[in-house]
């Protein structure tokens, strides 16, 4: 029998249905994966918090920059029940705990609670970046502003919201109350509101425009139309009823990839093409580039569309065998010829990035005529990222730099506008004041170093090996906290030489005071 | 510093006037209310379910005990205020004194949360393997015990450092006021679990 | 970086001291509860009771030994989202399992 999934439903995933030493390696893995998430939003939440350029309002914010925010809330918020959640599973299976055993009297329900009260934000975690980084892609070439800026903000802070509110949407087949599940349709339908809002937003920002179809642009139209797609099917299981058909049929499995593949993967796609002259100073071709893009969308429709209907029709998920009588050999075929042509699409893609890196086009520093800050800095960004503590003094702020308007609201370049762009490039590369940055440690990696031994050994904990293990490996962390904490925060001034930026690898604007 | 002095333009500033790291632990602490608002409620829902093997906490928690314990716990705060309060005033003993006595009142804490559990398990035959309440209870109130015990590390790296360096520096005084913060959220932490879990606990009808 | 800034808003020692004996007597109210509660039913008058006080020198621990109400508002409302967000959530949890109850 095979052990539990990666949702880990108790008690299929306790000690008894998945002995063995599987499940715990999983969840001990997500554990500590969801340590690192949790400091990295903690450092997220500072930093776009408190490090902001001046000038850099709230409101003034790159979308992007926003979504990131209201990720690392979520992350923030939706870890540590996850993380509990994960130390019931291991204390039941190792130190023989009874939170989900229910011959006992535990209760498997509390798993999925606990589980989805994490999950479903985690949906919005995963779908908020790309959500940002098409809010990025798609003014840029439309060469229009954002379409409503400050709703788009307000309409991701609101899906996250409302998303810790909705959990019990993936229990309806569980047993949960009458009133339970009329509630939790409910405030699963509002979550539609606010994403409408953002798709007409992405529209309302094309509308009229000039544009440009690159591959960024075609990834983020792409981005919209199969999300739409994955939001609507995503309805249909806010509807009670139909959910109790749906509920593990492939008609989920389906909806899902709709959001998180057409959804995530291609606004990360997007994303990619977008800022990869910031990480190289060079463009990835554009002819690859679009083949990458009709492949990866063929495949993708041919893979998962015919889930849909197979879903409805009863086939269901987390099932070995389905005999050539259930009549679903036909459309599965098809999925598969479409992951293969998923993969060909990967493939010319990871192609592109490998030939582009070194013999691609170089960018020069602003390749797509872009309108936020980030393009203000040579490509690729120096580890210092800006050589001046930039200025912003209005929402798409580089934009408003090269452009001005003329009466009847066209944008007109600025005469003084190629000027502009040298001085940025000089004061970039060679910063006209010293920068310090922060003294790379060891520590940090030695303590994460000595956090797995502490798992395995809980793992292992019976055995002598076990023991030892957890002893060194508390020992790593103990020592290496506390040489970290030990350690100067500043780098001492005299070892600089100040005539010219130190390479400390950290691309941090903090600068020693 | 001429370097400084060159960087005013670029200066390390904080665009909400609070300090990048006191910001970040007040963002970590509200999180922590996720965490052990999962553990109350684990306990919360088993201490009442009926049919467990016995015994329940509930049974065999020793109030005047747990009571004592929760009261060096609470005093601690104030011993870690005044610490806070004198490395402000520049009074260096005074700092390590207090630093001290906030670590030792917590150990009292941790000391009587290890007295606690054997007795449940070896007089009170409670272990964590008994019934999911048992369970719900060794976890919650041993994961707080864990904070509890980072927090008295972190004291007792403080007054190792001042020992030391014979001072507590400017930045040194910013982390004691960050374990502070940290010290004083386990101390609430315990005042809500001390009331929710051992004073309104309640045992299923028909037991007890 | 003056990170003291700001220090002479806060309470003196002696203040300190007087928040101590406040949290004390508050204690040695609830334990006395308790007993009352053990010795004489109160009719459930003592969950709302003891939660009340909890609540005072959760209150007091966090706006005076935490200064939280001499810093600035949006760490207190960082602080309270997380506090009201994990009563919320786990309250949810508790009454889909009918722990708690919506009109008794
Ligand atoms: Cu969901």
């Amino acid at each position: 029998m095979p052990d539990g999934g990666w949702f880990g439903y108790q008690p299929n995933a306790g000690p008894f249905y998945s002995p063995g030493t599987a499940m715990d390696y999983w969840a001990l893995g997500v554990q500590f994966l969801g340590l690192a998430s949790l400091i990295s939003s903690v450092n997220f939440i500072v930093t776009i918090f408190n490090m902001r350029a001046l000038g850099m309002r709230l409101l003034r914010m790159p979308v992007f920059v926003w979504m990131s925010l209201v990720v690392a809330l979520l992350l923030l918020f939706s870890l540590p029940i996850i993380a509990i959640a994960l130390f019931m599973v291991t204390f039941d299976r190792q130190f023989g705990s009874l939170f989900f055993v229910a011959e006992a009297g535990g209760d498997p329900i509390l798993w999925q609670h606990l589980f989805w009260l994490f999950g479903h934000p985690e949906v919005y975690i995963l779908i908020l970046p790309a959500m940002g980084i098409v809010s990025e892609v798609l003014p840029v070439y439309s060469k229009k502003p954002l379409f409503g800026y400050p709703a788009v903000v307000f309409a991701g802070a609101a899906i996250a919201f409302l998303g810790f509110g909705v959990w019990a949407h993936h229990m309806f087949a569980s047993g949960i109350s009458p009133v339970a599940q009329a509630a939790f349709g409910l405030s699963t339908m509002t979550i539609a509101v606010p994403t409408g809002v953002k798709i007409f937003n992405w529209m309302g920002t094309m509308w009229g425009g000039r544009i440009k179809f690159t591959t960024p642009m075609l990834f983020a139209i792409g981005f919209v139309a199969m999300f739409v797609i994955g939001g609507l099917s995503g309805v249909t299981h806010a509807v009670v009823p139909s959910d109790w058909q749906q509920t593990d049929t492939y008609y989920i499995v389906a909806h899902f990839h709709y959001v998180l593949f057409g959804g995530s993967v291609f606004g990360i796609f997007a994303g990619l093409y977008y800022w990869f002259p910031k990480m190289t100073g060079r463009l990835l071709s554009e002819k690859l580039g679009k083949l990458n893009f009709w492949t990866m969308f063929t495949g993708f429709n041919l893979t998962f569309a015919p889930m849909h209907w197979l879903g409805l029709q009863g086939m269901v998920r987390r099932t070995a065998y389905y005999p050539p009588e259930a009549g679903f050999d036909f459309w599965n075929l098809v999925a598969t010829v479409g992951a293969f042509i998923i993969a060909a699409g990967v493939l010319i893609f990871m192609f592109n990035w490998w030939r582009s890196k070194k013999h691609g086009e170089p960018s020069g520093m602003d390749p797509w005529d872009a309108r936020t800050v980030e393009w203000t800095t040579p490509n690729p960004t120096p580890e210092y990222n800006f050589g001046v503590a930039p200025t912003v003094t209005s929402l798409d702020d580089f934009w408003h730099k090269k452009y001005a308007e003329d009466s009847e609201g066209r944008p007109v370049r600025r005469p003084e506008a190629e000027n502009t762009l040298t001085d940025l490039m000089e004061t970039g590369i060679n910063p006209p004041h010293p920068i310090h940055l922060p003294a790379p440690s060891y520590y940090p990696v030695l303590l994460a170093a000595g956090i797995p031994l502490v798992g395995w050994g809980i793992i292992y904990h019976t055995s002598f090996v076990g023991k030892l293990l957890i002893l060194v490996g508390v020992l790593v962390v103990a020592s290496a906290a506390f040489g970290w904490s030990m350690e100067p925060l500043e780098e001492p001034h005299d070892e600089h030489d100040d005539s010219e930026p130190s390479g400390g690898g950290y691309p941090s604007a903090e600068v020693d005071a | 510093m001429e370097a400084a002095a060159a960087m005013d333009h670029h200066d390390q500033h904080e665009s909400t006037g609070i300090d990048h790291r006191k910001l970040g632990m007040w963002v970590f602490l509200s999180s922590e209310f996720l965490f052990f608002g999962a553990l109350i409620t684990n306990y919360l829902l088993y201490q009442g379910q009926p049919g467990f093997a016995r015994p329940y906490p509930a049974e065999i928690y020793d109030i005047p005990f747990t009571s004592f314990s929760s009261f060096a716990l609470l005093m601690s705060s104030l011993t870690m205020v005044l610490a806070h309060n004198a490395l402000a005033r520049h009074d260096q003993h005074a700092t390590r004194t207090w630093l001290l006595a906030t670590a030792m009142l917590g150990s009292v804490f941790l000391g009587g949360q290890v007295f606690e559990f054997t007795e449940f398990i070896t007089v009170g035959g409670m272990k964590l393997t008994t019934n999911p309440a048992a369970s719900a209870f060794y976890m919650l109130t041993g994961f707080h015990g864990f904070h509890v015990l980072l927090g008295v590390l972190m004291l007792l790296t403080l007054y190792g450092i001042s020992r030391r360096q014979g001072e507590l520096s400017e930045a040194s005084g910013l982390n004691l006021e960050l374990v502070g913060l940290y010290w004083h959220f386990v101390d609430i932490i315990w005042i809500v679990i001390f009331t929710v879990v051992y004073l309104l606990a309640s045992v299923p009808a028909g037991v007890g | 970086m003056a990170t003291h800034s700001g220090e002479h808003h806060h309470p003196t020692p002696l203040q300190y001291v007087k928040i101590a004996i406040l949290l004390a007597v508050l204690t040695i109210i609830e334990v006395a509860l308790f007993y009352v509660n053990e010795a004489a039913d109160m009719g459930g008058w003592d969950a709302p009771l003891l939660i009340i006080l909890a609540l005072f020198k959760f209150v007091i621990v966090v706006g005076w030994y935490m200064h939280l109400r001499f810093e600035d508002s949006a760490l207190s409302k960082f602080f309270t989202a997380g506090f009201i967000l994990a009563l919320i959530l786990y309250a949810i949890v508790l009454l889909a399992f009918g722990v708690i109850a919506l009109g008794g």
